[in-house]
């Protein structure tokens, strides 16, 4: 069988949605003919026609508010950021207004909002962003980040059915790189359930998007010198599996929480109060992190990779904390 | 017509006697609710309070060239387009109006009394407000395809709606309708980055939505010279493809005249409309905030002669659709209903406490994922 990228995923997951429900349509720049910066939505326009795959000014708050409107209108809108940088420009429109509509009069808002996020590709400061802290804060929003071929269009389609706004992360350097055999059928994959993406005994790590790729590496690496890692990957951070995240640190009792977002206020500091919280007693060590330090990304590649929280990182943490 | 030509007569038909019949009672009900929420404001009985008064032309004037099934999307000086959007009058003052009045949008419309009741509920923040007590007065929408209504209101950035008011543009064009959208915002918040993103995309769409400037010359405490360097705001209709008009807002039929223009253009697909009313600032931004007191004495004063109403009742005088007892039997009617609607939302219940635990997820996956967090679970 023909395997299927992450992005082709992406891209399989809307055409899907969009062929079952016509009230699903996109907006972004660049998305008609060109098919968006990176091909996303390539073919669609073909398919559904200008109204459905709407090519949008350059523009982020505009587009995220008209697709709040449009979705009060019945609509089921699924708006693309060119890079997941920019979405700061429709920051607005996103916390006070898509996230605070259902709570404020019980209106049904189902946006999704696709952030294609990331480094390690030497894009500088403003391509290489993962936002997701920003959004994760703020009550009414669904934060989703797949890392496989299967959860991105698994959690596309999920995200697109729920009623809720959705901040589906997407990163970029899994596009083409990850591949998998999908196989036919609707491929749905439940909101607010995380995936054990490996079993082991002696150390936990938690993590989503391209650090699961990272940390399954430094699993395997730390197999070999007898330690056993066990890797959830979130896949939705908010709202989270409290039930998967907790039952995998108690099965160990020693927890490398890791991103690729800046350390400071990132969600692995949410995962690490609850974890110390309501996991306690059943630690057997401190609690490590894993994610980017607080700078910018660095254009040079030499320097982003310097920063980037990857295979080597984890698997010192992972090592550290084996010798609780 | 040429764009941004302003126009202080309306060129097309006049409107009908019915409309302007209806558009008295509307101007007087308004005009009755704020003299009832502004005297509850000076007596410190409610914490704020956003006068609609001097408005009311403008919102009714626009509103009313509306049809069942467009849209309207309001700030917070637009008490008469939201009534106006609401209420079936034949029903809810049977003693001024025929039954024979009613419009066709009026047989879809439900009884006007309970959501009049509603709606002082919601400005008091109670149980049988529009958001049960989550949100300040004209913070809500109510959305109700089978009433004809669909009502997108605010949220407390100005400019942040009209992005909204564009998608639900988008969405008429989408399925072919003929519908329009109306949205209002005030002088100040055509300086925010939203007002540009969404008339661009109205322009360059071709969308169907008339952006009603109430320009009513101070936008808090500051004055026109310090918010826009243009001659008038419909100068910049050019800069975005879409048609400006700039009317005295004061003068009901002017901006029934030039509502009525652009909501055929939007029907017809020819597209968008900048539509500025200039206004008088009869009060302050909210009540008691000491903005007004910031007006130079002499403006102020000439402010007060703009008042829409007193116009519009000489004018309809004039024209022998009133006389000075009806005026009175309008504004007595107006002033029981409002005392009457008041009084009920006063005795009526405060949110259970409860409410407060409300999900911030819609019924599904992810509202159910919500709830299983300890937290949720803990405090819910």
């Amino acid at each position: 069988m023909a395997e299927t990228t992450y992005i082709d995923a992406i891209r399989r997951g809307l055409l899907e949605e969009m062929e079952r429900d016509a009230a699903v349509f996109l907006m972004g720049q660049d998305i008609a003919r060109f098919g968006g910066a990176f091909r996303a939505t390539k073919g669609l326009y073909e398919r559904f026609g200008r109204l459905r795959v709407v090519n949008t000014p350059l523009f982020e708050s505009g587009a995220i508010g008209a697709a709040l409107g449009a979705a009060l209108a019945g609509k089921r809108p699924v708006v693309e950021m060119q890079f997941a940088d920019f979405v700061s420009c429709g920051f607005n429109q996103i916390v006070n207004n898509l996230a605070k509509t259902y709570y404020r009069w019980e209106a049904e808002v189902p946006v999704v909002v696709r952030l294609p996020y990331g480094g390690g590709v030497g894009a500088g400061p403003f391509h290489s962003q993962s936002p997701e802290a920003w959004f994760a804060h703020t009550p009414g929003l669904a934060v989703v980040a797949p890392s496989t071929p299967r959860d991105a269009i698994g959690l596309m389609k999920s995200a697109i059915r729920d009623p809720n706004p959705v901040i589906y992360l997407e990163h970029r350097v899994l596009y083409r790189r990850e591949k998998e055999d999908l196989g036919e059928g609707d491929l749905t994959t439940p909101l607010g359930r995380a995936r054990i993406a490996r079993e082991g005994s002696d150390v936990t790590v938690l993590t989503w998007g391209w650090t699961v790729h990272e940390a399954l590496d430094a699993a395997a690496e730390a197999a070999k010198s007898g330690v056993s890692v066990e890797v959830v990957d979130l896949r939705t951070l908010v709202p989270l599996d409290e039930e998967t995240v907790f039952a995998a640190a108690k099965k160990t009792g020693k927890i490398v929480v890791v991103h690729e977002a800046t350390t400071t206020a990132g969600y692995g500091a949410e995962l690490v109060a609850r974890l110390a919280d309501l996991c306690f007693e059943h630690l057997d060590g401190p609690i490590l992190r894993v994610a980017y330090p607080d700078r910018p990304s660095p254009y040079n590649k030499n320097l982003e990779k310097e920063l980037l929280p990857g295979k080597a990182k984890i698997l010192d943490a992972v090592r550290r904390l084996a010798r609780y | 017509m040429a764009p941004n030509t302003p126009s202080d007569r309306p060129s097309g038909d006049a409107p009908p006697a019915a409309l302007l019949r209806r558009a008295h009672f509307l101007m007087r009900l308004s005009r009755a609710w704020d003299s009832r929420f502004e005297s509850m404001a000076r007596a410190g009985r409610i914490g704020r309070w956003y006068s609609a008064v001097g408005n009311e032309a403008t919102t009714i004037g626009t509103a009313l060239c509306l049809n069942a099934g467009d849209a309207l999307s309001t700030v917070h000086r637009d008490l008469g387009a939201v009534l106006t959007t609401y209420l079936d009058v034949t029903r809810l003052a049977p003693s001024l109006f025929d039954a024979s009045e009613a419009t066709s949008w009026d047989a879809m419309r439900p009884d006007a009394q309970p959501l009049l009741d509603r709606l002082a509920c919601q400005v008091f923040g109670r149980e049988a407000g529009f958001t049960r007590g989550h949100d300040r007065s004209f913070h809500y929408g109510l959305i109700k395809p089978a009433w004809g209504i669909r009502h997108v209101g605010m949220i407390s950035h100005l400019g942040s709606m009209i992005p909204v008011a564009s998608g639900l543009a988008l969405a008429a064009v989408q399925d072919g309708t003929k519908a329009a959208v109306l949205g209002f915002i005030g002088e100040g918040a055509t300086s925010q980055g939203d007002f540009h993103e969404a008339l661009n995309l109205v322009g360059v769409m071709k969308l169907p939505m008339i952006l009603v400037v109430e320009n009513n010359q101070y936008a808090f405490s500051t004055a026109l010279d310090e918010q826009y360097a243009c001659a008038k705001l419909s100068d910049r209709a050019a800069g975005y493809g879409i048609a400006g008009e700039t009317v005295d807002g004061t003068d009901f039929e002017a901006v029934w005249a030039a509502m009525t223009r652009a909501v055929e253009r939007a029907r017809e697909g020819k597209g968008g409309t900048l539509l500025e009313c200039m206004l008088p600032r009869m009060r302050g931004h909210a009540e008691g905030d000491g903005s007004y007191e910031l007006i130079p004495q002499a403006e102020r004063e000439r402010f007060l002669t703009m008042d829409p109403l007193p116009r519009f009742e000489a004018r309809l005088t004039a024209l022998g659709l009133l006389d000075a007892a009806r005026i009175e039997r309008v504004t007595a009617t107006a002033t029981e209903i409002i005392e009457a609607t008041v009084e009920r939302a006063l005795a009526s219940p405060e949110p259970a406490v409860s409410e407060a635990w409300r999900s911030v997820f819609a019924p599904g996956e992810v509202a159910d994922a919500f709830a299983r967090q300890h937290s949720e679970v803990n405090h819910g």
